[in-house]
């Protein structure tokens, strides 16, 4: 679940216009194609020739996350420039998201390469034992490893993000040599159109033609969790598909008639999917849990959308049976698929921030907490049957040479594949959790 | 041309000299030259007027159930005349075996002996391990100083292999009463195949004169009567093993096999079968689970399989498991008569078809099937699924054709059962709980390759029926073959091909409109090829089942692409 109005205790600033530059930064406004606004906030001195003389490799890599894009969308028939990509590239047909199946711990893991017990963001909201309270992980400081943009800014290579939802440009926050800060944001799903994020992308690739650039298209994803018709119809998901499709294929026009095709390539991949519930197919596990004598008042809920994570604030000698109890009352509520006790379960490899119980609610179903009430958003995801995503690499640059693969390829794949375009040396402290698809 | 003569098959050499002289073209026709080159029938041929010499290897080699490291290998001896299948007689035998990575075996890579008696019907059956992967080789047997034509068979990549395709055979449904196997001829000439699926009715129960092509037996059954003792099962499974087109295509690759339910009696479940008739006195066949059990151990002894995991005979019967082909491909091989619950036995209104208490699978398989479906292990989930998963509803069926449909697609006539409540639409909850399964956990490229039911399908399997295609999301796809000699709806009409049956088709298609293929009058066999980029079947056609050279040609063509779960229908077969 990804609607911030429903989290008051976010952190995030709410935002009506562009932020001002920060004091390291310089802010650049520039006129984009139909005389939009665009504004581009940049690393001092990035802009400078020396910066621009340090790195003169011509290769580019774009990154495309087409937000909540399900993999058989693009064969749709509604999205032939994605198809078209698709099949001109190298395919990944197997590709899957990772627990969290959310937005901000997907993105962190592309351009982080790390699984969430080493990035530090397991999900879209945690329980903040700090704080007391949950929150949208929407802090630069949140993710607690180095990035692949500051591997390559390190290396005199410049990076960009054009980020259209608001908690991952404050996420990623100043870590690119070039980023845009989307707006407009519109009210509700707090994110700007496709329209205006494809113009910043054009925009940045014009102006400062980074080797990276990190483009998140929120369209398909904000509309889908609004669409009322998403279990049959799709109506509003329908239009979103085509009209992100224009804005992918504007971007591929550009690269072409500019010359960068050839030395360019372009990931494209979804942060997860998304399943769409019904008004009475709602799991609140708030109250059952209040319900349980011994859990009363010892346990936090951080909703999710399909997952729902359960903290044990309750004395610490008690935890163990605090986790039973939650595991308990979790598995017996109607639409809960599954439970698991986190820390008995290395392969979510979620770390401590996502709690003591990760709750997976079934297809069709969506959680709502502390109330039935509290998330009305039918499109949702975060569970297993959102894990499917589209995920390949077009472009003409020879790595993205046409090809089809049963490989495994997840969004952790995503930064060590970069860091081998680029053909950087070194890795995370640790290693790479993904893997070079390229 | 229609023949009602009941001998036996030519001897196999005579079989594929015959191929030879007929012309046949290509690769094919030099493995099966080279196969009779190394019979001994064929090295030695008998003088005119001397008695035959006796063949040690009357039934041919097989290979089956390949691991990347590991396959098994079959042959049957006949030590002495006397040792016929069945009969319990004949001494016990030590057998070579050798297996190599070329034709000539200059390069054995495995050697070893094999004893075998009359206690296993002096059948041979061995795990070869220690082979390499993603490799062909070849393998024969020496016994009593013969020795057995060559098999060629290959292992499964490499768990982390990478595969560009997988290729199998797919057939189902051979009743050698209503004619000649051409479509196993033509399978064998195909050197493209790395294995081939056998979907079930490898073999019929029924006694000889009952259930052939129409009216017409166009070979008659051994033993004469309907099988019910082990020497019974063993003498049938010998008889299929006798034919040639058979005995080369088993020859030709490794065989993946389940049983339906013809191996044990039709309509099997649980605890009985429609053509069980229990208990003691005049007509009665005794216990369903001793003959059961009988048909399972023949099973066994016959057919190149790991029952529970190995090849060893008499420790256990667990038919259903994995075949894993790197990460392209995982095949789950179903076992739906052992475990099932009894079909209903009025019409599908009948609301007992999706009693929760009622099953398909059985719990135990169901958990493991699920548990393959969502592993992480392989790209493609193919489902060796012996019997139809795609619902279909009939009812604007006109009247006077719902016998007549009723009947190909119960197998038989006189069957009494109606439409599909044999299949998975007759245990709507176990396919229920197996599709919200695959939609929970967001489960893709799952494709179930079914026989059984005389007719060819390509099937979308919707979610949710009612609002297909308006909802469309789907669990996966489905592709049946058609049957090798069984009856088909215009066989049992009587009518020519693509006469009545096109009407019945559309009607069907018409209220089903995820059913974007059916074929209710071909036989014939089929071909899938897999790659990461999408699962495709081509349906090839014989002409007339009767006649044991008629010739087969492509038919249609379907694929699922990946990640949509969706068919589409394809112009051309692969090759």
């Amino acid at each position: 679940m990804c609607t911030p109005q429903q989290h008051p205790a976010s952190a995030r600033t709410a935002r009506t216009g562009p932020p001002p530059a920060t004091d390291r930064r310089t802010v650049l406004k520039v006129a984009g194609a139909g005389g939009l606004a665009l504004t581009f906030s940049t690393a001092q001195g990035a802009g400078s020739p020396a910066y621009a003389a340090g790195n003169r490799d011509r290769r580019r890599a774009y990154v495309l996350v087409v937000d909540g894009c399900r993999p058989d969308e693009i064969d749709s028939g509604l999205m032939p420039n994605l198809a078209a990509l698709r099949a001109g590239g190298r395919h990944f047909p197997r590709a899957h998201s990772l627990p969290v199946m959310e937005t901000l711990p997907n993105h962190v893991m592309m351009m982080a390469g790390v699984r969430p017990d080493r990035s530090g963001v397991p999900a879209n909201e945690i329980y903040d034992r700090a704080l007391g309270e949950t929150r949208t992980m929407d802090r630069p400081r949140d993710i607690r490893t180095t990035t692949v943009i500051e591997r390559l800014n390190r290396h005199g290579f410049r990076t960009g993000t054009v980020l259209s939802k608001d908690y991952l440009f404050t996420i990623f926050g100043e870590r690119a040599t070039h980023r845009w800060e989307p707006f407009p944001l519109l009210p509700v799903t707090d994110h700007a159109p496709d329209l205006f994020t494809m113009e910043a992308a054009l925009g940045m690739v014009e102006e400062f033609d980074p080797h990276l650039v990190f483009v998140n298209l929120g369209d398909v994803d904000r509309v889908g969790h609004s669409d009322l018709t998403g279990g049959s119809l799709q109506v509003l998901r329908r239009a979103a598909l085509v009209s992100t499709d224009l804005q992918v294929g504007r971007f591929v026009s550009m690269l072409k008639s500019t010359g960068r095709w050839k030395r360019s390539i372009v990931v494209v991949l979804a942060d997860h999917s998304m399943d769409w519930s019904r008004p009475d197919r709602v799991v609140s596990l708030t109250a059952p849990l209040a319900d349980d004598p011994f859990l009363a008042g010892k346990v936090a809920v951080a909703q999710n959308g399909g997952a729902d994570l359960l903290y044990w604030t309750g004395p610490a000698k008690q935890r163990e049976r605090g986790v039973e109890r939650m595991l308990a009352v979790a598995r017996a509520t109607p639409g809960v698929l599954s439970a698991h006790d986190r820390a008995r379960s290395p392969r979510l490899r979620l770390g401590p921030n996502a709690g003591d119980v990760v709750a997976y609610c079934r297809a069709g179903w969506r959680f709502s907490d502390p109330n039935v009430v509290a998330n009305p958003i039918p499109g949702n995801h975060g569970h297993p049957a959102t894990r499917a995503i589209p995920f390949f690499i077009g472009g003409g640059h020879p790595a993205a040479a046409k090809a089809v693969s049963s490989t495994l390829a997840t969004t952790v794949d995503v930064a060590p594949t970069i860091a081998a375009f680029f053909g950087l040396r070194g890795a995370p402290r640790g290693g790479w959790d993904g893997r070079s698809r390229i | 041309m229609t023949t009602t003569q009941p001998g036996r098959p030519a001897p196999a050499g005579l079989g594929r000299r015959t191929v030879v002289a007929t012309g046949a073209a290509g690769l094919g026709t030099a493995t099966l030259a080279g196969s009779a080159a190394l019979s001994p029938s064929a090295a030695s041929p008998d003088r005119p007027g001397a008695k035959p010499r006796h063949r040690v290897f009357q039934h041919g080699v097989a290979s089956g159930d390949p691991l990347p490291r590991a396959v098994v290998i079959w042959t049957r001896v006949t030590p002495t005349r006397s040792a016929t299948p069945g009969l319990g007689k004949g001494p016990r035998t030590e057998v070579r075996w050798e297996v190599a990575t070329d034709r000539a075996f200059r390069d054995v890579v495995r050697r070893g002996t094999f004893v075998t008696s009359a206690g296993r019907d002096h059948t041979v059956k061995l795990d070869v391990t220690g082979l390499r992967p993603a490799t062909w080789y070849h393998y024969r047997f020496t016994a009593a100083g013969q020795r057995s034509r060559v098999g060629r068979t290959r292992t499964a990549p490499a768990p982390d292999a990478t595969p560009r395709n997988l290729r199998f055979g797919v057939v189902s449904c051979s009743n050698y009463q209503a004619g000649y196997f051409a479509a196993y001829r033509h399978l064998a000439r195909r050197d493209d195949l790395h294995a081939v699926l056998h979907l079930g009715d490898y073999l019929y129960e029924y006694e000889a004169g009952y259930y052939g092509a129409g009216d017409v037996i166009v070979r008659r059954h051994e033993p004469a009567g309907e099988m019910v003792s082990l020497d019974d099962y063993r003498q049938r499974h010998a008889q299929y093993k006798t034919d040639p087109d058979l005995q080369d295509l088993h020859a030709s690759a490794p065989f993946i096999t389940v049983w339906d339910d013809h191996e044990s009696a039709n309509d099997a479940w649980r605890d009985g079968a429609e053509n069980h008739t229990p208990g003691g006195g005049k007509g009665g066949e005794g216990s369903w689970r001793r003959r059961r059990a009988r048909a399972h151990r023949a099973y066994d002894e016959w057919m190149p399989i790991r029952l529970d995991g190995t090849a060893r005979l008499g420790d256990g019967t667990r038919l259903y498991r994995r075949l894993r082909f790197g990460t392209l491909a995982e095949l789950s091989m179903l076992d739906l008569r052992t475990y099932r619950s009894e079909q209903v036995s009025v019409p599908v209104l009948d609301p007992a078809v999706s009693d929760p208490d009622r099953t398909i699978t059985g719990r135990e398989q169901m958990r493991w099937l699920k548990n393959s479906l969502s592993r992480d292990t392989a790209q493609w989930k193919l489902v060796g699924n012996p019997v139809m998963i795609a619902p279909v509803t009939f009812a604007a069926l006109p009247a006077d054709l719902v016998s007549p449909v009723n009947d190909v697609t119960g197998l038989l006539p006189q069957d009494g059962l109606p439409y599909n409540v044999d299949q998975w639409d007759g245990y709507t909850d176990d396919r229920r709980e197996l599709f919200a399964h695959i939609r929970d956990r967001g489960i893709k490229d799952t494709v179930f390759l079914t026989g059984d039911i005389h007719s060819g399908w390509a099937c979308d399997l919707p979610f949710d029926r009612g609002l297909y295609p308006l909802a469309s999301e789907t669990a996966g796809v489905e592709f049946v073959c058609s049957s090798v000699t069984s009856d088909n709806l215009k066989d049992i009409l009587g009518v020519p091909p693509r006469t009545a049956s096109v009407a019945v088709e559309r009607v069907i298609r018409a209220a089903n409109p995820h059913i974007r293929y059916l074929d209710f009058d071909s036989h014939g066999y089929s071909v899938l090829d897999v790659t990461p980029a999408r699962v495709q079947m081509d349906w090839y056609v014989i002409g007339s089942r009767t006649e044991r050279n008629t010739p087969a040609t492509w038919s249609r063509s379907f694929a699922t692409r990946a990640g949509t779960n969706k068919v589409v229908a394809v112009d051309r077969p692969v090759r």
